[in-house]
């Protein structure tokens, strides 16, 4: 039969080949994106569950939130529309100080639990990102389901989101941001010193303790 | 953050000469209140911004009567940070887990009609299948809801509330609104008010300390809800620049996703048990 001519056949299953790959490809992506979260998570339910003090703790957390979260991004992210109306200095300012803050976020949290565990659920597509599904077990305390949002454009996956409750972290911050620079009379200035007012505070409540 | 207004704890000896009364009034406090949020609107509403960045982000924080909203929020936080957060923070001191695990379950269970009729309301039977067999279980072998037996018997408790059925029905939210119980719309807030219709406790007959019953139920609810989130809170107000933005974000965002959440809850009608049981036997 002429329809089965060599060329067609020869298109056609370079054609199925290609849907093949396709299809396979992101399953592999979200593979890599699970077990990226899977060790992610692994290693830091282990250094929450240690039985070390707390400044330990935070020390060790440090490279592992640094290396494994896209904090420039997220910090980008949440400087909204500001991003484009700050100086190159502002935006270096702003984004040394927004690591601070993130990683004292983080931080702070980790006092809070003992014996923790988690489980890893479905892992989905969200816009260009990978949403992976996590269950934070907690003794005595419903569980805690939360979507991580991964994203894997620069090479090497990395976290760049958390969803908690259907509310993204990175964009609630980024609505407090605005908020407040559009009522100090749009100065992206007035946010970095905030921020440096928030980080000596908190500096000052953990010599404290 | 749940507060049930209760037009039934009145005396009832002087009821029938005071109601006529007490229409009059709410009628002229209602006209009252009515002019004064119309004149409020002018001045309490921000125009929207001209550059177009700007208006974006208008628009996504979807509330024009930020003005009047903010001064509802400083009004309700600082009454928070007075009168709820120390009862809260008390209650938390001196009543232990177990026992309070065992009052927010009977809290839940008590709320169980409304998410039923809720559940109807958005036309979805399964669910409020779920609902109205958690409330018989719990309310009989559960000891009035103090123990959540429901659960175990594979119906866990899923909420349901009126802004969620009217999202169903496609209607939109409105503007945002920050009401004395905390961030709501003008959709949700027409939701509350439904749910208080829907509510049994607010058609308790005077009598038997029923009516005491549901006022203490009430304070317990919102005494209760406030202890679950004591820690959330001061973090927000610790953290956050602008907290009542931040509130206002995560609120949309927790919305929006419910709704989806009811929209795509296309659940089974036989329970989870039964599927495991019948999977072990196939």
């Amino acid at each position: 039969m002429t329809f089965f001519s060599g060329r067609r056949l020869v298109l056609g299953s370079l054609a199925l080949l290609c849907a093949g790959g396709l299809s396979i490809m992101p399953a592999h992506a979200a593979q890599n994106t699970k077990q990226f979260i899977e060790g992610f998570g692994k290693q830091l339910v282990a250094i929450v569950n240690s039985p070390v003090s707390l400044p330990e703790k935070k020390e060790k957390v440090m490279p592992l939130i640094q290396k494994n979260v896209d904090i420039d991004a997220i910090g980008r992210y949440c400087l909204g529309r500001y991003w484009k109306l700050a100086t190159p200095a502002q935006q270096k300012e702003y984004l040394e100080l927004f690591h601070q803050v993130l990683v004292n976020a983080i931080t702070d949290k980790l006092g809070d639990y003992r014996g923790v565990s988690f489980t890893i659920g479905s892992v989905t597509k969200s816009g260009e990102d990978e949403a992976v599904e996590a269950t934070l077990l907690r003794p005595q305390q419903p569980p805690a389901t939360m979507q991580w949002i991964v994203n894997s454009a620069t090479g090497s996956e990395k976290v760049v989101d958390v969803i908690g409750e259907g509310a993204s972290l990175r964009l609630t911050q980024r609505q407090d941001y605005s908020s407040y620079i559009a009522r100090n009379g749009g100065s992206v200035d007035a946010l970095i010193s905030a921020l440096k007012r928030q980080i000596a505070h908190h500096t000052a409540a953990a010599t404290q303790n | 953050m749940r507060l049930r207004p209760c037009g039934q704890a009145q005396d009832g000896q002087t009821r029938a000469g005071f109601s006529a009364y007490r229409r009059l009034i709410s009628r002229s406090s209602f006209v009252a209140l009515s002019a004064l949020t119309l004149a409020g609107c002018s001045g309490l509403r921000t125009p929207p911004p001209k550059d177009p960045d700007a208006l974006a982000e208008y628009k996504q924080a979807n509330d024009p009567y930020e003005p009047l909203n903010r001064k509802i929020y400083n009004v309700t936080m600082t009454f928070d940070k007075w009168a709820l957060r120390p009862v809260a923070k008390a209650y938390v001191w001196s009543v232990p887990r177990p026992v309070r695990n065992s009052l927010g379950n009977m809290i839940t269970t008590m709320n169980e009609p409304s998410v039923f009729f809720n559940d109807v309301g958005a036309g979805k039977p399964r669910r409020a299948g779920d609902a109205f067999v958690r409330w018989c279980i719990n309310m009989s072998v559960g000891i009035g809801g103090l123990i959540d037996v429901a659960k175990m018997a594979g119906y866990p408790h899923h909420d349901n509330d009126g802004g969620l059925t009217l999202a169903n029905w496609g209607i939109p939210s409105g503007p945002y609104l920050f009401l004395p119980m905390g961030p709501s719309s003008f959709r949700d807030g027409i939701g509350y008010g439904i749910d208080q219709g829907l509510s049994p406790w607010n058609y308790v007959p005077r009598g038997y300390g029923l009516v005491s019953f549901n006022w203490a139920y009430n304070m317990l609810a919102i005494v209760q809800g406030r202890s679950a989130h004591l820690d959330e809170l001061d973090a927000l107000q610790r953290d956050a620049l602008d907290p009542y933005a931040t509130i206002r974000s995560a609120y949309q965002q927790q919305r929006k996703a419910q709704i989806e959440a009811l929209k795509n809850d296309h659940r089974a009608t036989v329970p989870l048990w039964y599927h495991v049981k019948n999977e072990q036997q196939g």
